[in-house]
């Protein structure tokens, strides 16, 4: 007994020291970037993973640099990364709960076909349809921070549709068939009944996505007229100094301060995704 | 007034799968094959769930649908609620034709089985749901909520949400928001079957009150036939899609119109026994193991009138209807189980279970072991055929 209970406790402690050097390893990379954007440009190159001291340390020089520095505002490129977030996400969210809901509950062909297109769509990089849909998306005015969400829809809608079919199965027909039974219409039915439901998934889909959005950079890239639109990740990598030497202590603080709202919003969001709403619904 | 008329409704699913089941989207997905199809009959188009169902329902009536698993009996509801679409036959409710009428315009209202609260709302708001659909003005809502909450005693729950509320209290706000908006029927899809012994038969007696409180029509689903006696005003007893018998619990119970139907109804079942019917001198006799029973008038009136012939038959007791005596069908109790009032003798005769209540009457007395001899009256044994298995009284 006394020996079992000494081996379990060995067991945890090993585990918790690998758990704690994957998290930091994980973590490693953004320590690095923020103690860097304290630091003078030249010992960023020279002493990348040293701690600023008296010398290197600039405090906040970096970031009011790398937000007034370019030809190009960085709040309008916030504003852009925040349009296009908001929208995509929202966007996102709205059809493919929809459109998981279908699926999951109707019996067709086509819904069958539907889903398999979705779930495939995963499975295709990015980089073997960028320059037809570049080309495509100039041709049908989606170049724009307004229109570029709907392009976001297409290639973010398979991850969704699959996690939200997911969620869908897990509430009772029951609960629908009684929203029937109440009056409501299917519209009625699924802002009224199917999406209060789906909200734990709703936001777990939603920060997946809105992460991805918010720290793309080849998509807006590549479709974006960049000569009017940017977002932060193409801002960062066109920040250069007079010369045209890439500015890295400009660069990291604003790395820093693209990652902080996706930092903010998971924090503020994961007991929602914890949450399970679905309780007390049906008989257990 | 609210009748129901249901006119040779048939359903049946067919095998591709699209099970008919009209939800929101015409088609959804219901879990229909497999263990469904057990005794259902096939046909070309499907496996036939429900067929030949026809009954007219009274206004304020309280029909109870009984029978086991996978006999249609949810089946028929859903098609009655519009949640399931009718195959063929026609379904009216107050006069209307309702076949192709969707649940919202048939002004039904449905308690579920597993209750299908909406859970991210509180109590309050899952009643007030269907008039706040409906757009019924703010005051009447709250007026109605509260005046539902107290018929069913949930008036201090309003503000939870049901995950904090016992399945007792969730099925009254079940019944809440299907009561609160004055349904023309109540559809009662087997509400009790979710509760423990205790509270369901509390919800029982709960539901009785209710059913006086509001006047309409029930329709009520179970597999329980304790439920379906003492709910029902006539019950509608089913098996295999089909119906077996429609009638007062008394008259289901005393004369029931097959086999099936003694053994469902009556707890614990009928006992059967091996048995010959004899006309002699004008009467009917029944005759087993030696006991020579003659049959009661209204009995021997029936047999009369459908000219029955002397055949072997199987002879249906109920275990209350069996007597003591000094001179009737001998038999050794192998099991005495005292149940308080009375005491349920266990025994073989010919090979078939045999179940005795014997009351105590303050005087308990085990059995086990001893030789006893038994018989029953005239009045209360039922002969069914044996090639049909039908009571030769109908």
């Amino acid at each position: 007994m006394k020996n079992d209970a000494k081996r379990e406790k060995t067991i945890a402690w090993i585990i918790t020291i690998i758990l704690t050097a994957t998290s930091l390893a994980w973590v490693l990379p953004i320590v690095i970037v923020l103690i860097n954007s304290f630091k003078d440009k030249g010992s960023i190159a020279l002493e990348t993973f040293k701690l600023p001291n008296a010398d290197t340390f600039v405090g906040f020089l970096n970031y009011t640099n790398g937000v007034n520095m370019g030809n190009y505002s960085f709040w309008t490129c916030v504003y852009y990364s925040i349009v296009i977030t908001v929208l995509s996400v929202g966007l996102i969210l709205v059809c493919t709960s929809m459109s998981a809901w279908y699926i999951s509950r109707v019996n067709s062909r086509f819904a069958k076909i539907v889903y398999a297109l979705c779930t495939f769509s995963m499975i295709v990089p990015f980089q073997m349809v960028q320059f037809t849909l570049s080309s495509t998306a100039s041709m049908l005015h989606l170049n724009t921070p307004y229109t570029i969400p709907v392009v976001y829809l297409g290639f973010g809608a398979g991850m969704a549709i699959f996690m939200f079919t997911g969620f869908v199965k897990q509430i009772p027909l029951e609960i629908e068939e009684a929203a029937v039974m109440d009056g409501c219409s299917p519209v009625q039915t699924f802002f009224k009944v199917v999406l209060p439901m789906l909200s734990p998934s709703l936001i777990s889909v939603g920060i997946l996505e809105a992460m991805w959005v918010w720290n793309d950079y080849l998509l807006p890239y590549l479709v974006l007229d960049i000569t009017k639109y940017r977002t932060i990740p193409i801002h960062i990598q066109y920040l250069r100094g007079s010369y045209g030497q890439v500015d890295m202590g400009a660069s990291m603080a604003l790395i820093i301060l693209a990652l902080l709202p996706v930092v903010l919003v998971y924090i503020f969001c994961q007991k929602y995704i914890i949450k399970g709403v679905a309780a007390g619904a049906v008989k257990g | 007034m609210s009748e129901v008329i249901l006119k040779n409704i048939k359903k049946v699913y067919p095998f591709s799968g699209g099970s008919g089941n009209k939800g929101l989207f015409g088609k959804v997905k219901k879990d229909t094959g497999g263990h469904r199809t057990g005794h259902l009959q096939m046909t070309d188009e499907g496996v036939v769930a429900v067929q030949e169902f026809n009954i007219d329902i009274k206004d304020k009536e309280f029909i109870v649908l009984v029978g086991p698993s996978g006999c249609g009996k949810s089946t028929t509801l859903r098609m009655i609620a519009g949640l399931e679409d009718i195959t063929s036959g026609e379904l009216y409710i107050d006069g209307k034709l309702c076949n192709d009428v969707d649940p919202k315009g048939r002004d039904i209202a449905m308690v579920f089985q597993s209750y299908a609260l909406y859970p991210h709302l509180s109590v309050y708001d899952n009643i007030a749901f269907p008039l706040k659909i409906s757009k019924v003005p703010k005051e009447e809502i709250d007026k109605k909520v509260r005046e539902a909450a107290e018929i069913l005693d949930i008036t201090q729950y309003l503000d939870r949400k049901p995950k904090n509320l016992s399945g007792g209290q969730r099925q009254r706000v079940a019944i809440g928001r299907a009561i609160v908006r004055n349904p023309k029927v109540l559809l009662m899809d087997e509400p009790l079957s979710n509760l423990d012994a205790k509270l369901r038969n509390q919800m029982r007696s709960e539901i009785i009150k209710l059913r006086h409180r509001i006047d309409t029509t029930f329709i009520y689903v179970t597999h329980d036939q304790v439920e379906a006696m003492t709910l029902g005003d006539r019950i509608v007893v089913m098996k295999d899609g089909f119906v077996q018998q429609i009638g007062t619990p008394q008259e289901v119970f005393e004369h029931p119109r097959n086999l099936f139907v003694s053994g469902f109804i009556g707890t614990p079942t009928m006992n059967y026994f091996d048995a010959r019917l004899e006309k002699r001198e004008g009467k009917y006799h029944v005759i087993t193991n030696g006991l020579d029973v003659v049959l009661s008038d209204d009995k021997q009136e029936r047999l009369n009138a459908n000219n029955v012939e002397d055949q072997d038959v199987i002879l249906g007791v109920r275990p209350d209807h069996l007597q003591l005596c000094d001179n009737g069908i001998k038999a050794k109790v192998d099991v005495s189980e005292l149940m308080g009032t009375s005491s349920h003798l266990h025994m073989t005769i010919d090979n078939k279970d045999v179940i005795v209540i014997v009351p105590t009457e303050g005087n308990a007395i085990n059995y086990h072991g001893k030789q006893i001899q038994l018989t029953f009256s005239g009045a209360v044994a039922n002969v069914f055929s044996k090639e049909t298995e039908k009571n030769l009284e109908y």
